[in-house]
């Protein structure tokens, strides 16, 4: 696997976990997992410690937990794995679903259209909600120079 | 091709273990493994069932056949190191006792620390009780009859050996047809 396509896995990884899991149900539909995917390691909850660096570049310290679930499968000659926040067991198994039909060559194209393009698109669209929202509450200070 | 692990990872793995626990006590006495999970070759499902049951990625395991398909296998489910020297491994896993490595090639632990030794996972041709070698020692009522079919002869000559440096010394683990026999440093091999 050379860089580009590793790149470009962790990009759509990354897509499916953060999408919202009704939109994924819903994109994903008509790519079920076939009665012989092998689930290596069926959806499960646990716990990551996430920590950060104090500005960025101090000493690392604990920030807390985060719930996360995992989720491996076997479709084929691809394994798809998928790690998303939170404990919705259906959209880890849909991400890993979706991420083995990704790396098949053959479906790629498919499921680039009919599934990653809607997600990115609602991506898109909630960081712009967002990003406007942020912007409305907007607040302009100025100071005015007390005169003598 | 990748293969799944224990269907319920946490129940059956605490399952096995209790039979790990059981055999460890009652020495030279088979106890049958209630959850085998699917295994690539060379590994059987009894040996993956008792990997998968201890190791984790605190404990380093070492392949007598280094074969890809197991070394990922085991990564991936218990996500154990693995190791090149069997003097390094907390767990060794013998696919060919036949031509298993002798004894002393494993760590034997430290006088002060002698739990630091290697458990041997050994794949036997069968277990078959109440025939064959004849044991004694703690978890023993009088004697315990098992005969491990596979063993090379050289094996309870190199076991004999290291009997004499006590406390030091390797557990064993056999696994044949769904059962596990445990042989832990104590227990002695009876003349008959």
């Amino acid at each position: 696997m050379d860089t580009s396509s590793h790149l470009a896995r962790a990009q759509w990884m990354s897509l499916l976990a953060q999408a919202e899991p009704a939109e994924l149900a819903q994109a994903m539909a008509p790519y079920a997992a076939p009665p012989d995917a092998i689930w290596l390691r069926p959806a499960q909850t646990g716990l990551y410690m996430l920590r950060g660096r104090i500005g960025g570049t101090g000493a690392r310290f604990n920030l807390g937990e985060a719930s996360v679930t995992r989720c491996s499968v076997q479709i084929g000659a691809h394994v798809g794995h998928a790690w998303v926040r939170g404990s919705d067991v259906r959209h880890a198994e849909l991400a890993a679903c979706a991420d083995a039909w990704l790396q098949d060559h053959a479906r790629h194209a498919r499921l680039e259209a009919q599934v990653l393009a809607p997600l990115r698109a609602s991506r898109h669209a909630r960081r712009d909600a967002a990003s406007r929202k942020a912007a409305a509450s907007k607040v302009e200070f100025f100071t005015v120079v007390r005169g003598e | 091709m990748m293969l799944a692990a224990f269907a319920d990872p946490v129940f059956d793995s605490q399952r096995n273990f209790r039979e790990l626990l059981q055999a460890m006590a009652r020495p030279g006495t088979p106890r049958a493994l209630p959850s085998l999970p699917p295994s690539p070759a060379p590994a059987t499902p009894e040996a993956m069932a008792v990997l998968l049951t201890l190791c984790d990625q605190a404990t380093p395991v070492w392949l007598q056949a280094s074969h890809p398909g197991l070394a990922q296998h085991l990564r991936f489910h218990a996500g154990t190191p693995l190791v090149d020297a069997a003097v390094a491994a907390d767990f060794a896993l013998i696919t060919d006792a036949a031509a298993m490595p002798s004894l002393d090639a494993f760590a034997l632990g430290d006088p002060r620390y002698p739990d630091r030794s290697t458990t041997l996972i050994v794949q036997v041709g069968a277990l078959r009780p109440g025939t064959g070698a004849r044991f004694a020692g703690p978890g023993i009522r009088d004697t315990a009859r098992c005969a491990i079919d596979g063993l090379p002869e050289r094996f309870w000559r190199e076991r004999a050996a290291l009997a004499a440096r006590l406390p030091l010394g390797v557990d064993c683990f056999f696994v044949a047809a769904r059962q596990v026999l445990a042989l832990p440093r104590t227990t002695r091999l009876l003349e008959d």
